[in-house]
């Protein structure tokens, strides 16, 4: 019987089945899909909870994380958690949330610990999710919440003590009320005419402009905002030096190498988040004043401070951008292209 | 890399962009803006810098001539195997604000609403989000692993999925920072980028409740944690109420398989939820007895108040709408009679009214529901008037079946503040210039 319902089932619409067949215990299952091994499961299963549900064993020390703060997260979190650019602020903001530009950090916002290795963990390196050992996030998360003076220089965070650790704004948080405000359906003489106030977008409270005469409008996309923004650095350069700007930019796709061609994928896929916007000091893309004097230096000398790493003045080169599953060869590549584009 | 033509600054651009618009004539004018904004977005330098600005129409091509397209052949069959829009469509395209976001890898863009017709979205122009950019999965390799607290934790592949009876619904997808540049002021001049973060498309795939009973949820399960297979791992926890209501796994959408940039080959769809809990890349669902508290819904995705609180799973998206003809992409270019048009949407169930103001929200008119009306959907709405060269403050105010009723902006500073970056869903207002020009503007 239970046989022959199935059939009859299956022929009418799914919605219908399911009102039928009521809950998850009593319906027939369709048999589809392979057992997951515990193994499997392992493999995969990365989320921490705030009670500490899911954390894996191990420890990790302020002093150690300090150290892989700096080598993986400084870059675009900065050496203090202050966040380079546009990248998020780590540290921090206390005491800023109802202020009217308030900090969002790890200490200032964040409720629970576990989200910080969770997130690590789960997303971090950003040009490298998923490359650093458990350890390794431990001692990262355990210099982050120094950082933000949750713990003390000699705290050793490990997989008992990571749940039990306070966060400021543990109580800051509660569930969604709305809906929050009841507005009606009036239709005659629901405002006063003469008491509204009218603000565009290029006077009163409007913060920035967009589309607006004398604004400093950008670009629709990240390509052509950086293209703009090079534009415009290499024209105030060269009216410095009292020259008259006639054509510029790098040359098109067909210029390129065969070595700059392959490259480029490397360069998205790694060396863009830094080396695309000019970041902690690195020589932006195309902008062939910063890369004039690298370029002097010879493609050697280039491939191997890409390769090996390098402390200049003004930054720091990780080995290979952090991202150390890149061959050599990749990153030879990447090189050809960010010179060829850049000259 | 396109080439770069020596431009004008930005300010150039445009006070050369409004001296020849001066020159334009009303019936210029349209196409003229459509192309000033293009030129700002950095598609259209070398238009702006051959000095081509409106453009040419070629009158050999209009009657009683016979067009040069009808006077010989055009390309064959599969000239193009995969079609694409005509080459004078170029201006409809996504675009971004780049200083939203550090980069493009962790970005969004916006959806062209002011160029699109009718309730569905085309698939090339659905909004994008993406937290660690857009990962290239052959669907043979992908799997979705359900595990937990459940009977038996399943692997499904692809083909598994695609096993199990498909069902396909039209919901709306929207990103909980929609409008959310604008709490504390109008910023944007154009409609795609004040309410963009916004597509409608037919999904089709699984109801999640039928792989729930798959697995077979154990009583103490609650929660739900959806996991992405990108590198950002985006992850969620979603109340089981609501994986057992209406929450879909798709892999297909607009009658094609899903975008990359949707998720291809699978993604988690919440209706009427706020979009990043609708999963991308869907790879691993667990069940669970509470929260996972992750990143996405503590960091971020939660609503600031004014008392420096939060609130937290603010996952419902609000009842919405927004005129989107006129807007200012599309002023107005005629006077006498015109249709004006929007869509409205709610993440609680259908729409059932929309009301149009002409003068900033002191009187109101209902205005008609055009097309499907459907649960979690974009309803369209019209109203036919005439415009002689009043100064209009345009604005629509939706209703759903809830009779929630959309609210002010003030109504809504009052309660959150304007720290809250999410969930402004309030009544949008432009402002129509005598000489048919729109403005972004705010009434308080």
């Amino acid at each position: 019987m239970f046989r022959s319902l199935k059939k009859s089932l299956l022929a009418t619409t799914l919605g219908a089945a399911l009102a039928l067949t009521g809950t998850a215990a009593q319906a027939e299952k369709f048999g589809i899909g392979t057992t997951a091994t515990a193994e499997e499961i392992a493999g995969w299963d990365i989320d921490i909870r705030p009670d500490g549900k899911g954390l894996p064993k191990g420890q990790g020390t302020v002093a150690e994380g300090e150290g892989l703060y700096e080598q993986f997260c400084a870059t675009c979190h900065g050496l203090f958690g202050e966040g380079e650019g546009r990248w998020p602020v780590l540290a921090g903001g206390q005491d800023t949330l109802t202020e009217e530009r308030p900090t969002k950090t790890v200490g200032s916002y964040w409720p629970y610990a576990s989200t910080l290795y969770d997130y690590i963990r789960r997303a971090m390196p950003f040009t490298a999710p998923r490359s650093l050992t458990d350890e390794q996030v431990y001692h990262i998360t355990a210099y982050v919440l120094y950082l933000n003076e949750i713990v003390e220089d000699d705290f050793v965070l490990t997989q008992d003590n990571l749940a039990k650790i306070e966060m400021p704004n543990q109580e800051g948080f509660f569930v969604d009320p709305r809906p929050d405000v009841k507005n009606s359906r009036c239709m005659k003489n629901c405002a006063d005419p003469d008491k509204l106030n009218i603000a565009g977008t290029l006077r009163g409270i409007t913060p920035v402009g967009h589309f607006v005469e004398g604004a400093d409008a950008p670009a629709a996309s990240h390509e052509a905002q950086m293209e703009q923004e090079a534009m415009k650095e290499k024209t105030r350069k060269a009216s410095l030096r009292g020259e008259e700007v006639a054509a510029g930019g790098h040359g098109g796709a067909s210029a390129l190498s065969e070595a700059a061609l392959a490259g480029k994928s490397t360069y998205e896929g790694a060396c863009k988040v830094c080396h695309g916007s000019g970041l902690t000091g690195s020589p932006k893309f195309g902008d062939t004043d910063a890369w004039e004097p690298r370029i002097k230096q010879g493609m050697a000398v280039m491939v191997k401070h890409a390769i090996k790493g390098f402390s200049g003045e003004t930054g720091v080169m990780p080995p290979k951008g952090g991202r150390i599953d890149l061959s050599d060869k990749q990153v030879e590549d990447a090189v050809a292209y960010m010179v060829e584009s850049s000259q | 890399m396109s080439n770069i033509i020596k431009g004008p600054s930005t300010r150039e651009l445009m006070e050369q962009l409004a001296a020849e618009a001066g020159q334009l004539s009303m019936r210029d004018r349209r196409d003229f803006l459509r192309k000033g904004v293009a030129a700002v977005g950095g598609m259209a330098a070398t238009t702006i810098a051959g000095g081509a600005i409106a453009k040419e129409i070629n009158t050999a091509n209009l009657p009683p001539n016979e067009p040069a397209w009808g006077k010989q052949l055009g390309h064959g069959v599969v000239e193009h195997p995969y079609g694409h829009p005509s080459k004078f469509e170029k201006h409809v395209v996504r675009r971004t604000v780049p200083w939203l976001t550090a980069d493009s890898i962790a970005s969004i863009s916006m959806t062209p609403l002011q160029d699109l017709k009718g309730i569905i979205t085309p698939n090339g122009l659905v909004f994008e989000r993406y937290h660690g950019g857009v990962p290239q999965i052959p669907m043979e390799e992908h799997r979705l692993i359900i595990h937990g607290l459940v009977e038996r934790p399943i692997i499904f592949t692809m083909e598994d999925l695609m096993r199990f009876p498909s069902v396909s619904q039209i919901k709306f997808i929207e990103c909980p920072a929609n409008g959310g540049m604008e709490w504390k002021g109008a910023q944007m001049e154009a409609l795609q980028f004040t309410h963009g973060m916004l597509s409608c498309c037919e999904w089709t795939g699984v109801p999640l409740k039928v792989l729930l009973e798959e697995a077979g949820v154990k009583p103490e399960g609650k929660w739900i944690l959806a996991e992405g297979a990108d590198g950002s791992h985006m992850s969620r926890s979603i109340p089981l109420e609501k994986a057992l209501d209406d929450t879909l796994v798709v892999y297909a959408q607009n009658g094609e398989m899903l975008r990359p940039e949707q998720g291809y080959p699978l993604r988690l769809l919440n209706p009427g939820w706020e979009g990043n809990t609708s999963i991308k890349w869907l790879r691993r669902l667990e069940v669970g007895d509470k929260p996972w508290y992750h990143r996405e819904e503590t960091s971020k995705y939660t609503d600031l108040m004014p008392d420096g609180r939060a609130r937290k799973f603010t996952f419902v998206q609000e009842t919405n709408s927004v005129i989107t003809s006129p807007c200012p992409e599309n002023p107005i270019t005629k006077s006498g009679f015109i249709e004006i048009e929007g869509i409205a949407w709610s993440g609680r169930g259908k729409i059932k009214q929309v009301d149009v103001s002409f003068d900033g929200g002191v009187t109101w008119v209902p205005a008609n529901l055009k097309g499907l009306v459907l649960d979690k959907a974009l309803t369209r709405f019209s109203l036919v008037t005439k415009w002689d060269g009043q100064p209009w403050l345009l604005q629509s105010r939706a209703i759903d079946e809830t009779g929630y009723v959309q609210p002010t902006l003030k109504q809504l500073r009052d309660v959150r503040g304007g720290n809250s970056i999410y969930h402004k869903n309030s009544i949008h207002t432009w402002k129509v210039a005598p000489n048919g020009g729109i403005t972004n503007v705010q009434i308080t």
